[in-house]
């Protein structure tokens, strides 16, 4: 491998001597070699206007598609889209066909990715087939390489099963990831409802379809102890609650959908399919108390909830068509343009160190010697995503075509990098 | 006064223009004549061909939509398809397209799913008429409600309407209450709670749970049908019981110190949310309703079709 110079970066790490630092860096073979002012002989030079470099972004919730759903996405498509987006470590969430409900399941996805630039992390299933009913073997999975354990994009229907999930995971340490939505408050539903899901005649998903079930679990995890991460919370009520959990000592965090802070439901009047997410997009209002959230703290981290869908799932009558979008390209670069609230450094925090200290996975560092663990970003650089350069097989991203600031311009993880 | 409209399609009244509105009724007062004329048919829009295309069930709506375009001379192709919920595969764009490449020059849609005419808009060239996308719209409906309003009562402007039954799943609801409005009426719901969405109130609409006090206000009753056999959840517990609290009957008209008009957009369920002596009496418009139907959807296509090529 050849020296790679990442020139005039400021390094935003709050564990790295170097943090608020610009400098030039070098990086031989994977380890970061050198640090300081001096202009460092490399064969490869990385600038920009306003070039900054973090730990390489950790994402902690999206979809891969692979097994059952490889015309969506498969996982060289998968992981490639999420190193543009400059991740270097991912998680799987197990709503695959078959799910990832057993220990084979998790040695296929990390056998199929070990030679990624990007690490997938699988989150095994909580329930066999991500039904909600029977436990899978948690144990043996977690020693297989689940990072976490979850039913995905679907709730844990039963409070016995979150009780005794709950219980299963606590001598492990193990975290319980959860999508909270009372289905029967749902049925049908299509978009927030609001004055506009009733002008447009299209059945509302309250959120108090998420607040239930998070004063549910919440009611659980202070009876049974153990740790409860609440993914893409769409609700002021349900972080109001996540706080007050927190303030009471409970071992909860929570995660928020990246375009859920620059998305609003108003997207919806001209039925888009693009827009039709679960949870769904919520008011302006509802946006700018989500990011007094992230500022506060209550929202530990953003992620892409990538959830990658072929035009045949997509281009159809509006409650026809599947949920999601196609994010992980995008995710960070939309909410550094929609940002006011936070510095540049609390929202790596956001993409990068905390969902790592929420996966119990260690911190790398920016120091000499280093293995190198590294996303490179040009902070002033605006681009506009192009459906046929993005990587991700599906192209259901909202973002496309639309001027976004803040450009991946390498990653590196270990022996690999890659430059954009 | 406007000559034109100002939309290419018919998608829901929402995107419509009040003075969109009262061009359409001014050109179908003109057709109601033709209607009774010995010679119903003008050649209007002779080389225009027309598909009605339902993917739901519909009579009346289809048969009015079918007559206005043979009394406009318009050729007429029609295709239902019974299964409301089209498979993947087998979509509703590639139905449409295959009846498009017959060169068809507007496409009148009945179809389940919200959005389902903004949808085709998007994809195909013809020019698109709602005749009913889910709980969404059905703007000929409400421009026929209103048009029968203003034949009966002068003006729509300054009337209290209001309207009976299901609105939670009601495009007839919807499509009305955007039409009166935007006309200036006043309007109000009534029904079980149940069946009226949360947030109706924001639309500036009024609320009444009880039967008798709403009658009481308006000047008008648009009573909807109660389609039971639709609904996935009981949004109530018994016809029965609907029909004790939400039922009109002529007893209850006569104890009201006033006349009022009532509107039923049909098929009437007898003996449920009116009773026959209700619908058959002379409060009822029920069958101007139906007649000015032809009337307001012939001035509909015929508008849109000065639109062809815009």
């Amino acid at each position: 491998m050849n020296n790679i110079l990442i020139k005039q970066a400021e390094i935003i790490h709050p564990h790295s001597e170097w943090n608020g630092k610009r400098v030039n860096l070098l990086v031989h073979d994977g380890i970061i070699q050198k640090i300081g002012d001096k202009n460092f002989e490399a064969s490869q030079v990385i600038e920009g206007e306003d070039l900054k470099v973090s730990i390489g972004w950790c994402d902690l919730r999206s979809f891969s598609g692979d097994p059952g759903f490889e015309s969506k996405e498969n996982m060289s498509s998968f992981a490639a889209a999420a190193a543009m987006g400059g991740y270097t470590a991912v998680a799987c969430m197990p709503n695959t066909h078959p799910s990832l409900d057993n220990k084979e399941s998790i040695m296929y996805v990390l056998g199929t990715a070990r030679n990624f630039l990007t690490k997938i992390l699988p989150v095994g299933s909580l329930t066999a087939k991500n039904k909600g009913e029977e436990l899978t073997e948690i144990l043996d999975m977690h020693h297989a390489g689940a990072v976490a354990f979850s039913d995905g994009n679907m709730p844990v229907w039963h409070s016995d099963v979150m009780l005794r999930g709950l219980l299963y995971l606590k001598p492990i340490n193990g975290l319980l990831m959860v999508h909270a939505e009372d289905k029967y408050l749902t049925v049908q539903g299509q978009m927030n409802e609001s004055k506009t899901s009733t002008t447009l005649g299209l059945k509302g998903i309250p959120k108090l379809a998420e607040e239930v079930m998070i004063q549910r679990d919440l009611s659980i995890l202070e009876y049974t102890g153990g740790r409860i991460h609440f993914s893409h919370v769409s609700s002021p009520r349900s972080l109001d609650m996540i706080k007050e959990a927190k303030k009471k000592g409970l071992s909860v965090s929570c995660d928020i959908a990246a375009y859920q802070l620059i998305l609003d439901e108003s997207y919806m009047t001209t039925f888009d399919t693009f827009y039709k997410v679960n949870p769904p997009l919520r008011s302006k209002k509802d946006i700018d108390t989500f990011w007094k959230y992230l500022a506060d703290g209550t929202i530990d981290a953003i992620v892409s909830d990538h959830q990658p869908q072929d035009t045949e799932c997509k281009n159809l009558e509006f409650d026809l068509a599947d949920f999601g979008i196609s994010n992980i390209e995008t995710a960070f670069a939309s909410v550094h343009t929609a940002n006011q609230k936070l510095s540049l450094s609390e929202l790596i925090d956001k993409f990068a160190l905390q969902p790592r200290r929420i996966l119990n996975l260690s911190i790398p560092e920016i120091k000499v010697g280093a293995l190198a663990d590294l996303t490179v970003f040009d902070a002033a650089e605006t681009w506009t995503p192009v459906a046929k350069e993005l990587k991700s097989k599906s192209k259901n991203n909202p973002f496309i075509g639309k001027a976004l600031k803040g450009k991946v311009k390498a990653v590196f993880n270990a022996s690999q990098h890659q430059l954009f | 006064m406007q000559s034109q409209l100002s939309v290419k399609h018919l998608l829901g009244i929402k995107e419509l223009k009040k003075e969109d509105i009262q061009l359409i009724f001014e050109t179908a007062d003109q057709f109601k004549q033709v209607l009774n004329r010995p010679i119903k048919k003008v050649p209007s829009l002779r080389d225009i061909t027309i598909a009605n295309v339902f993917f739901e069930n519909s009579t009346r709506t289809r048969l009015s939509f079918e007559l206005a375009e043979k009394r406009l001379s318009a050729d007429v192709v029609n295709f239902s398809s019974s299964s409301s919920s089209v498979k993947k595969g087998e979509t509703l764009l590639d139905t449409v397209n295959n009846i498009l490449a017959m060169k068809v020059d507007m496409v009148v849609l009945r179809h389940s799913s919200v959005g389902a005419a903004h949808f085709l808009a998007r994809n195909v060239d013809a020019n698109i008429i709602n005749a009913g996308d889910g709980t969404h719209e059905h703007p000929t409906q409400a421009l026929l409600d209103t048009f029968s309003i203003r034949e009966k009562l002068g003006e729509v402007a300054g009337k209290k309407v209001c309207i009976f039954g299901d609105i939670l799943h009601s495009r007839v609801a919807l499509s009305n209450i955007f039409a009166l409005q935007k006309l200036g009426a006043e309007v109000m719901v009534c029904g079980p709670n149940t069946l009226i969405p949360k947030y109706l109130g924001e639309l500036g609409v009024k609320i009444e749970y009880d039967l008798k006090k709403a009658l009481q206000w308006c000047d008008v009753a648009n009573v909807l049908r109660i389609q039971l056999e639709r609904q996935t959840i009981k949004y109530f517990p018994s016809l029965r019981e609907y029909s004790l609290y939400y039922g009109i009957n002529k007893e209850l008209l006569d104890s009201l110190n006033k006349e009022i008009v009532i509107m039923h957009p049909g098929p009437i369920n007898r003996g449920v949310e009116l009773s026959s002596d209700v619908a058959d009496s002379h409060h009822s418009i029920i069958l101007d309703q139906v007649e000015n139907g032809v009337a307001v959807r012939m001035a509909v296509l015929y508008l849109l079709a000065g639109k062809q090529g815009q």
